[in-house]
C-alpha cells in the first residue's frame, strides 16, 4: 500500500469510526460522560463503559483494538504512575467479549519496557485477559504528516493508526509543564522521535497528536490520583485513592472533568481551553450530561 | 604391528567435546540472563567466577579480605590436585573457544602444526607471578588476563553488541520486504533478552578478543599455552595427579603425531618428556594415536613428576617487574582527585578498595538494565581500566534497580537493597545554563523535572525572566538542583533535549562512597542557619 492511500484509508476510516458514535451520543440519549465510583477498579471501569452504550458500541465483532495505557514509570499501581492494571485488564475482557479479532496493549515507555511493563502490572493483567503485550517496535514507526494547527508531521508507531479502533486509558496526574497529564498528554507515548523536545511547545503538541489518533472511547482511570511529584511520584503519600474511572467519546470532556479531581477548573489549564476554542471538544461540563454513580 | 586407533579414547573425546559443550552453554546461558528478571532480585548469575582460584586468590592477597562466595575455587584446586588440569581441558569455556578456533584453523589449513622444543609455555608463569606479585602490593590486575574476566567482558562489550547490530540489519531485511510477519517476533525476542549493545569501547575490546582468537592460527590454544595465568596456577597446583600418560613403548612406532597435534605443548613423546602441569587431558593424542599405544591409565600413588622449568633469574627479574608495576601504575592524578567523570555504580567501595577487588569482568555492564555501565578508558588510571563508570550520555541508574550490586562477583560492588541503593549519591547534577533551553532561550521545557525519579524531586524550578535576542522577554519554568535530595543517577541528562553536551550533567562529587569527593563542610550541610 502507498503511504498516500494509506493515509487516506486512515482519514476516512478514522471519519468513519468517529462520526457515527458522535451522533450516536446525541441521538440515544446517552451520557456524554460516565463517571463511576467504587472499590473495584475492574467493575467501576466495566460499568463507566455500560453507561455510555457498552462496549459494542465502539468495538465490532472483527475489530484490531489497540489500548494505550499509561505505562511510561517504573512505578507499582501503588504510587499511581501508570494506569491501573486492574482497569486495562477490565477493558481487554470487555474487548475479548466483543469478538475483537485481536486486542494489543502497547506504551512508548520512558523508562526500560521491560522494566515497567512487570512493574506496573499491566503486562500480566492485559496477557491474562487475552491481549497482546508487546513492547514498541522501532521498525513500525513511520514519519507521518499530523496535519495539526501547530504540529505537521512526527514519527508515529502505525500500531496505532493501522489498529480498527483506538481506545485510550490514561491516569490523572499532575505534571510540572502542563499542570495535569490525562487523555491528551498520553498520546506522547503513541510517538516516537525526540519527544523531549514536544515540551517545548507541549499544550500544542498534545492537542495535535489527540486530533490525530482520534480514539474511539477515552477512559480515564482516576483510581488513584497522582496530587504531587507529578508525572511519576514516588512516595505512596504523593498519590490518593479516588476510587473514580471516566469514560466517554470527547477526550477533551474526559480531560476537563477529570481536571476537577484535582480542584481545577478546565479553563485554567491551557490544552483544554484551546482544544475547546478550536472545537475538538466540549469543556463546559455544566451543559454536559454526566452519569455520575457510586457502586 | 596393525595399525588401529584407540575406540575408547576416540569415544572418550566426543564424550569431552560434549562436556566442553555443556559447560560453553551453561556459560553463554549465565551470560544471557544476566538482565532484569522481571523482577528487583536475581539469583546467582555470576557463579562461574567463584570456581576460579585465581580470581580467589588474587582478589584476596589484593584486598587483604577473604570473600567467602568464593569457597568453590577450593573444589577446582582440590579436582587439580588430584586429576591434573582438567577443568582447562573440559570445563574453561575460553579453553574451549581456543579449541574450536584451533580446529576450525587446522581444518582450513590456516594453521599447520608443527614438532615444537621451544620453552615458550612458560611465560604464563612468569605472567602469574606478575599479577600475585603486584597483588602483594595491592595492584589487582588479574582481570585483564583472568580467562572468566577476559571472556565475560569481550562477550558483553564486543561480542553481542556486535552480533545484535547485525542481526537488526538482518531483521530490518524483513521490514524492506515487508514481511512484518517474521520481522515483528524477532524484534520481540530480541527486546526481551535485553542486550546492551552500547559500548565506548566496543570495537577496542572487541579487536583484543579477535586478536586472540586469531593468535590460533600460530599456535594452537596460543592462549592456554602461553597466557593465560589460571592455566600457570592449575599447572603448579597439578604436580601430584593420579592419571599419567603411559605410552606403551612395544606398540609405539615413533610417529611422533601425538607431540605435533599435542593442543598445549604437554610434549606426549617420548614418554618422560611429558609435561603433566602443561597437559590439559583433552586426549587428543590417545585418540589420533595410531597404534593405540597411549593410555592415561589411573593409580593412586602419589608420584612427584618433574617440576615445571622457571628460569631462577627470570622469577626473580618478574618478581620485581610486579613490584615495580604498583608505584608505576600509580603515575596518575587519578588517586589524589576524582574524575568528574567517573560515577562509579551505586554501592561501589571506596575507589582505593575497588580497585583492589574489582576483576573487570563486566557483570555489571551486563545486568545494567539502561546500558550506563561502560568499561573505564583513563578515567580511573591504568590500574582502573575496564573498571564500570556510569555514562549518563549512554543510560541512567534506574530507581528501583540494584541489579549490579547483586551480581558482582567479588563484592567491588557492595550487595544492596534497592531501598538501601537509593539511600545512596553516585553523583551530584549541575545545570549548565548556558546552554538550558529556558535558562538561555526562555522556552519550557525542564524534561530534566519531569524524569527526575526522587521524591521530593531533586530538580526543582522557578520562574524566570528572560529578555531574548528580538527584545520579547519570555517567563519560563528553568531548572535548579537540590543537593539534598540529588542521587546523581543521571537520568536529567540521559533525557536532556540538548544532547551532544547537556544542558544538565552529573559529576562524581557528593559520591557517598568518597571523603575526599565532597565539596560542602559538614557543619553547614548539618546546620542550614548557621551564620
Amino acid at each position: 500500500m502507498k503511504r498516500r492511500d494509506f493515509l487516506k484509508n486512515v482519514a476516512i476510516g478514522s471519519l468513519l469510526a468517529g462520526v457515527p458514535s458522535r451522533l450516536l451520543a446525541q441521538e440515544g440519549g446517552l451520557p456524554d460522560l460516565a463517571m463511576i465510583q467504587g472499590d473495584s477498579p475492574g467493575q467501576i471501569t466495566k460499568e463507566a463503559i455500560a453507561a455510555i452504550g457498552g462496549i459494542k458500541r465502539f468495538i465490532a465483532k472483527g475489530d484490531v483494538v489497540i489500548i494505550k495505557p499509561n505505562i511510561g514509570w517504573d512505578r507499582t499501581p501503588e504510587q499511581a504512575a501508570c494506569t491501573n492494571p486492574e482497569v486495562v485488564k477490565a477493558i481487554v475482557e470487555l474487548c475479548v467479549e466483543a469478538d475483537a479479532k485481536q486486542v494489543i496493549v502497547m506504551d512508548n515507555t520512558i523508562n526500560p519496557s521491560q522494566r515497567t511493563y512487570a512493574r506496573s502490572g499491566i503486562a500480566e493483567a492485559a496477557k491474562e485477559a487475552g491481549a497482546k503485550v508487546p513492547f514498541v517496535n522501532p521498525h513500525h514507526l513511520k514519519k507521518m504528516a499530523l496535519n495539526g494547527e501547530w504540529f505537521k508531521e512526527w514519527e508515529v508507531y502505525t500500531d496505532f493508526v493501522e489498529a480498527d479502533k483506538i481506545i485510550n486509558v490514561p491516569i490523572a496526574k499532575t505534571h510540572s509543564l502542563s499542570r495535569l497529564t490525562m487523555g491528551l498528554k498520553n498520546w506522547l507515548g503513541a510517538v516516537g522521535g525526540s519527544r523531549n523536545q514536544l515540551h517545548q511547545g507541549l499544550d500544542y503538541a498534545m492537542i495535535d497528536l489527540a486530533k490525530f489518533f482520534k480514539p474511539a472511547l477515552t477512559v480515564l482511570d482516576a483510581y488513584r490520583i497522582l496530587l504531587r511529584n507529578g508525572p511519576q511520584g514516588g512516595r505512596l503519600s504523593d498519590a490518593q485513592l479516588h476510587k473514580t474511572v471516566v469514560a466517554g467519546v470527547d477526550y477533551v470532556a474526559v480531560d476537563a472533568l477529570g481536571a476537577t479531581f484535582f480542584d481545577i477548573q478546565p479553563e485554567e489549564l491551557p490544552f483544554l481551553k484551546l482544544a475547546s476554542e478550536r472545537g475538538i471538544g466540549r469543556i463546559d461540563l455544566e451543559k454536559l450530561k454526566i452519569e455520575k454513580r457510586t457502586l | 604391528m596393525k595399525k588401529e586407533r584407540s575406540k575408547k579414547y576416540r569415544l572418550l573425546q566426543k564424550i569431552r567435546i560434549l562436556v566442553q559443550l555443556f559447560f560453553f552453554g551453561l556459560f553463554f546461558i549465565l551470560l544471557l540472563k544476566t538482565r532484569f528478571p522481571g523482577e528487583d532480585y536475581i539469583s546467582n548469575v555470576e557463579g562461574f567466577f567463584h570456581w576460579d582460584p585465581l580470581l580467589a586468590l588474587t582478589t584476596t592477597i589484593a584486598s587483604r579480605a577473604f570473600f567467602i562466595a568464593f569457597w568453590p575455587a577450593v573444589i577446582t584446586l582440590a579436582v587439580t590436585f588430584f586429576l591434573g588440569r582438567v577443568a582447562c581441558g573440559w570445563v574453561c569455556p575460553l579453553g574451549s573457544l581456543h579449541q574450536f578456533f584451533s580446529f576450525l584453523f587446522k581444518k582450513t589449513k590456516l594453521h599447520r602444526p608443527k614438532k615444537l622444543q621451544d620453552n615458550h609455555t612458560v611465560w604464563k608463569y612468569y605472567i602469574l607471578i606478575f599479577i600475585l606479585v603486584s597483588a602483594l602490593f595491592t595492584l589487582d590486575v588479574v582481570g585483564i588476563f583472568d580467562p572468566f574476566s577476559f571472556l565475560y567482558r569481550s562477550i558483553v562489550v564486543g561480542v553481542l553488541p556486535a552480533l545484535s547490530y547485525g542481526l537488526s540489519a538482518f531483521i530490518g531485511l524483513f521490514y524492506q520486504l515487508n514481511l512484518t510477519g517474521i520481522g515483528d517476533p524477532m524484534i520481540q525476542f530480541f527486546e526481551n533478552l535485553n542486550i546492551n549493545a552500547i559500548f565506548l569501547q566496543g570495537f577496542f575490546i572487541g579487536s583484543i578478543f579477535i586478536g586472540i582468537i586469531l593468535l590460533n592460527m600460530v599456535r594452537e590454544r596460543f592462549w592456554c599455552r602461553y597466557i593465560c595465568p589460571l592455566g600457570a596456577l592449575l599447572g603448579l597446583v597439578s604436580r601430584w595427579n593420579l592419571f599419567d600418560l603411559k605410552i606403551d613403548k612395544e606398540r609405539c612406532i615413533d610417529c611422533g603425531l601425538c607431540t605435533i597435534q599435542c593442543q598445549t605443548q604437554a610434549n606426549p613423546f617420548p614418554n618422560e618428556g611429558w609435561k603433566s602441569s602443561e597437559c590439559v587431558y583433552c586426549l587428543t593424542c590417545s585418540a589420533i594415536c595410531p597404534t593405540n599405544a597411549i593410555q592415561f591409565p589411573g593409580k593412586f600413588a602419589a608420584e612427584k613428576i618433574e617440576s615445571i622449568n622457571l628460569s631462577r633469574r627470570k622469577l626473580l627479574f618478574t618478581s620485581f617487574l610486579g613490584f615495580f608495576a604498583m608505584p608505576f601504575f600509580r603515575l596518575t592524578p587519578a588517586r589524589q582527585r576524582a574524575s568528574e567523570r567517573l560515577i562509579r555504580p551505586p554501592g561501589a567501595l571506596p575507589e582505593d578498595q575497588f580497585l583492589q577487588k574489582c576483576v573487570k569482568c563486566g557483570e555489571c555492564m551486563k545486568v545494567c538494565p539502561t546500558n550506563a555501565l561502560q568499561p573505564v578508558l583513563s578515567e580511573a588510571g591504568p590500574e582502573g581500566i575496564w573498571t564500570p563508570r556510569l555514562d549518563p550520555k549512554i543510560g541512567y541508574c534506574d530507581y528501583y534497580c540494584s541489579l549490579c550490586t547483586q551480581v558482582c562477583p567479588t563484592g567491588a560492588i557492595k550487595e544492596l537493597t534497592i531501598e538501601e541503593k537509593n539511600e545512596l549519591k553516585i553523583g551530584t547534577a549541575w545545570v549548565n545554563r548556558n546552554r538550558c533551553i529556558p535558562w538561555k532561550f526562555g522556552d519550557p521545557c525542564i524534561v530534566c523535572e519531569e524524569h527526575c525519579p526522587v521524591s521530593p524531586k531533586a530538580i526543582k524550578f522557578q520562574k524566570i525572566e528572560v529578555e531574548r535576542l528580538d527584545g520579547i522577554i519570555k517567563t519560563p519554568l528553568a531548572p535548579l538542583i537540590d543537593l539534598d535530595q540529588c542521587t546523581g543517577c543521571g537520568i536529567c541528562q540521559n533525557k536532556c533535549p540538548v544532547v551532544d553536551d547537556p544542558a544538565i550533567y552529573v559529576t562524581s562529587i557528593g559520591e557517598s562512597r568518597s571523603d575526599k569527593n565532597q565539596m560542602l563542610l559538614d557543619i553547614i550541610k548539618a546546620e542550614e542557619n548557621i551564620f
